[in-house]
């Protein structure tokens, strides 16, 4: 396995670029920590994967574009990257983007060119399925081109079932309240979990929602009529740029202290400083497998550790853009076989990126379908614990806090196979 | 017949048991809505006490920013569209402070206190000085100019400080030090109805500072002067005023209740980002126009109901309609009594 391949830092010549250089390149938020952390996994993929002799006798170059505006993500700076990268012909495919939004800008730059898009950490839903309540469709994305994107994670739709199921089973609270933010993404992911909690036999006592430019910073009154409505928990649609933490900080103010719970708009570290001082006892999902959890993971992880040390390095992501890389990598060697040896075009990669069955990951073994969803649906669950250790903080896989609390961390609770749930 | 009389006029004149119509109809919604709150009272009084403390704490925070509206619209009668902006810019200077001396939340010390204590006064006077430019370079030269010239300056003001804290921090939070006293020691039951020395420090605070511009402006000589200012301003030149001093000095104590109040909100709060003034200045502006637009005690009164509203309404009602209800109050107040609860106070023309 590719595992066993000794890591060589800093070798920057080798018996790899006989035949020449394929670029693969990356549209991430690099001035975000998560950004960053899946960049770090993309580079770990791509020295590993040379060192080992490249693809076919290929080098793989990879070059990381940033999304940044102002320290946030920015589709705009995304879809200028995608530009870049097709106006070089080395390029043969990319990872990313990290947000949603991008994917939605990028997808019809990116589709008529065949130029594949892996991403490692878009969860909303319709980027691939066209659901009722998609305010765009997948369709029209593509405007008619074969599918060129594809995702490692699964989508929002099940995590709010998988909350409300944690909640009700594991946590037995029958009675919440939900908060969310009216955005496309809070709206979504609360009313798949209010349908869910309700299906299971639960109480929704209370369902508000606030604008961010209208509320401020002031939830208490919302909290306030949440906990007299008899809720035992709280549950909230939105995002850590909307607020959505903060009313975690003002339940202190009320004097209540139940969980509160979220997608993962809030397994983030803005959220942990949102809270300021209540942070332990938030619950949030995120879409895929915590790659501590994986089998076989382990000693991917240990090497990659050793090659990137810094405390920040290894994300919540990290692994699904290790995996999205080899997968693309995957692709390129399959299409070069197609051409006979030769470099391959834009669109032999497109169509054998479509065929990847049975991809042997770090995050696990798992097929695409047509639309460019993965097989592995998993939902894992993740609970703030404060007061962590040192040494817990670093080798964290969830994001610690940045301001209040630098030792309190998302830590991984457990995770529901939705592929096998259902089938 | 007198067909010239607008409907208007007819209604305002209607007379209804000696009061005219339109204060009946004022005090038939100020009756119904007390009516409904102290129902509430009656059924459930932890939860109505509960919502109060909340409210008075809110608003205590929009009466320290409409004070600053009100100021500038009795001198000058301009509406400072920037204030709130001014408000948000406090209260990220203040963060900025507190981080640059490497403030601890966990372990708070006594150089920490310190600190803390010293940023009230050093922000109020940066943000005095920066509203007091503000005036000089925006509002000044117009003066004289027709009177929407100014209103448009003071929108151009407020993008460009809100520009300036987005170029400083982008979009993202901005975290403010939790520093007040919390915890298991500062909180306590009291018949039900949770306090937190949070809630108690904003309104304590509040209440210190506006009795102090009471005081100010009831018993010092500049506070004389700009009293004078607001009620006749050639007058006020000829008896040897210096306008444009007491001008500046207006804008600088408005921004200097600002400052404190963005402060107290960063405290209070502990998060805020660049757009904040938005909402927080649309809030106080409207309960400046409550209590009486130039009406210094009427603001402070205004910004305290509108707090109140606000709590009530995200409480009883739902937070979607929270928004409707402030500025349906604000049409209703401009309707029924134009001049807001306690009277406009504006220079007679």
């Amino acid at each position: 396995m590719a595992t066993l391949v000794a890591f060589a830092c800093g070798s920057s010549s080798g018996p790899a670029g006989s035949k020449g250089t394929i670029k693969i390149g990356s549209d991430l938020p690099v001035c975000t920590v998560g950004g960053q952390a899946v960049q770090n996994g993309i580079q770990f993929a791509v020295n590993q994967k040379n060192a080992a002799g490249g693809v076919n006798g290929y080098t793989i170059a990879f070059q990381g574009f940033d999304d940044c505006r102002q320290g946030s993500y920015n589709a705009d700076a995304g879809v200028e990257n995608v530009q870049r990268m097709l106006g070089d012909s080395k390029f043969l495919g990319m990872i990313g983007p990290y947000n949603s939004a991008v994917a939605k800008a990028e997808i019809p730059i990116a589709a008529p060119q065949h130029f594949v898009m892996i991403s490692p950490s878009n969860t909303n839903p319709c980027l691939t399925k066209d659901l009722p309540t998609c305010s765009y469709h997948p369709q029209d994305l593509r405007a008619g081109n074969a599918n060129n994107y594809w995702r490692v994670v699964t989508t929002d739709d099940y995590q709010g079932p998988a909350m409300a199921d944690y909640i009700y089973k594991q946590l037995t609270i029958t009675n919440v309240a939900i908060l969310d933010d009216s955005t496309v993404f809070g709206v979504g992911i609360a009313g798949a979990f209010e349908t869910e909690f309700k299906k299971l036999g639960g109480t929704v006592a209370k369902h508000s929602e606030y604008k961010k430019d209208q509320q401020g910073s002031d939830f208490k009154s919302i909290l306030l009529s949440f906990k007299n409505a008899g809720a035992k928990a709280v549950y909230v649609g939105g995002t850590d740029d909307q607020n959505i933490c903060i009313p975690r900080a003002q339940m202190k103010q009320l004097g209540w202290d139940v969980p509160f719970t979220g997608g993962d708009g809030i397994e983030t570290t803005d959220c942990i400083d949102q809270a300021t001082g209540n942070e332990a006892g938030i619950y949030a999902t995120s879409a895929g497998a915590d790659a501590t959890q994986v089998p076989g993971a382990a000693q991917t992880i240990a090497d990659f550790r050793k090659a990137f040390p810094g405390p920040n390095d290894f994300g919540g992501y990290t692994m699904q853009g290790y995996d999205a890389t080899n997968a693309l990598m995957a692709a390129i060697g399959r299409a070069i076989n197609a051409a006979n040896g030769g470099t391959p075009t834009r669109d032999q990669v497109r169509s054998e990126m479509a065929k990847t069955k049975g991809f042997v990951g770090v995050i696990g073994t798992y097929d695409f379908d047509e639309k460019g969803d993965t097989s592995l649906k998993i939902v894992s669950i993740y609970i703030v614990n404060g007061k962590l250790s040192a040494d817990q903080v670093k080798n964290s896989t969830g994001v610690c806090g940045s301001k209040t609390a630098k030792d309190a961390c998302f830590v991984w609770k457990t995770q529901f196979d939705f592929a096998k749930l259902s089938s | 017949m007198a067909t010239s009389v607008s409907a208007l006029t007819r209604i305002r004149s209607a007379r209804l048991a000696g009061m005219s119509f339109t204060d009946y109809g004022f005090y038939v919604l100020c009756g119904t809505a007390i009516v409904l709150l102290a129902t509430q009272a009656v059924i459930d009084p932890r939860t109505f006490f509960q919502v109060l403390d909340f409210g008075i704490a809110d608003g205590a925070i929009y009466a320290l920013v409409a004070l600053g509206y009100t100021m500038v619209y009795g001198i000058i009668e301009l509406i400072n569209f920037a204030h709130g902006d001014i408000f948000t810019l406090s209260a990220v200077i203040g963060s900025a402070i507190l981080g640059f001396f490497a403030v601890n939340e966990s372990s708070f010390s006594l150089a920490d206190l310190l600190t803390l204590l010293l940023v009230f006064p050093v922000v109020m006077l940066i943000i005095g000085g920066i509203n007091v430019t503000i005036e000089r370079v925006a509002y000044r030269p117009l003066r004289n100019a027709p009177r929407l010239a100014p209103l448009i300056t003071a929108i151009g003001m407020s993008f460009t400080v809100e520009g300036v804290m987005y170029l400083w921090h982008g979009s993202a939070i901005i975290h403010f030090p939790d520093l007040l006293p919390h915890g298991a020691g500062f909180q306590t039951y009291i018949g039900g109805v949770f306090f937190t020395f949070k809630d108690v420090f904003v309104i304590v605070a509040a209440v210190i500072l506006v009795s102090l511009l009471a005081v100010f402006i009831n018993g010092s000589k500049l506070g004389k002067a700009m009293r004078a200012t607001a009620q006749d301003r050639d007058a006020a030149q000829l008896m040897g005023i210096d306008i444009n001093r007491t001008i500046s000095a207006t804008f600088f104590i408005g921004a200097v209740l600002a400052a404190a109040g963005g402060i107290i909100y960063g405290l209070y709060f502990n998060n805020l980002d660049y757009h904040l003034g938005f909402s927080v200045g649309l809030i106080a502006f409207t309960a400046a126009v409550f209590g009486g637009i130039g009406n210094i005690p009427g603001a402070a009164l205004g910004g305290l109901l509108i707090g109140l509203v606000k709590a009530f309404s995200d409480n009883y009602i739902g937070s979607r309609w929270t928004h409707i209800i402030v500025f349906s109050i604000l049409i209703a107040v401009l309707v029924f009594r134009p001049t807001g609860l306690l009277g406009m106070r504006v220079p007679e023309k």
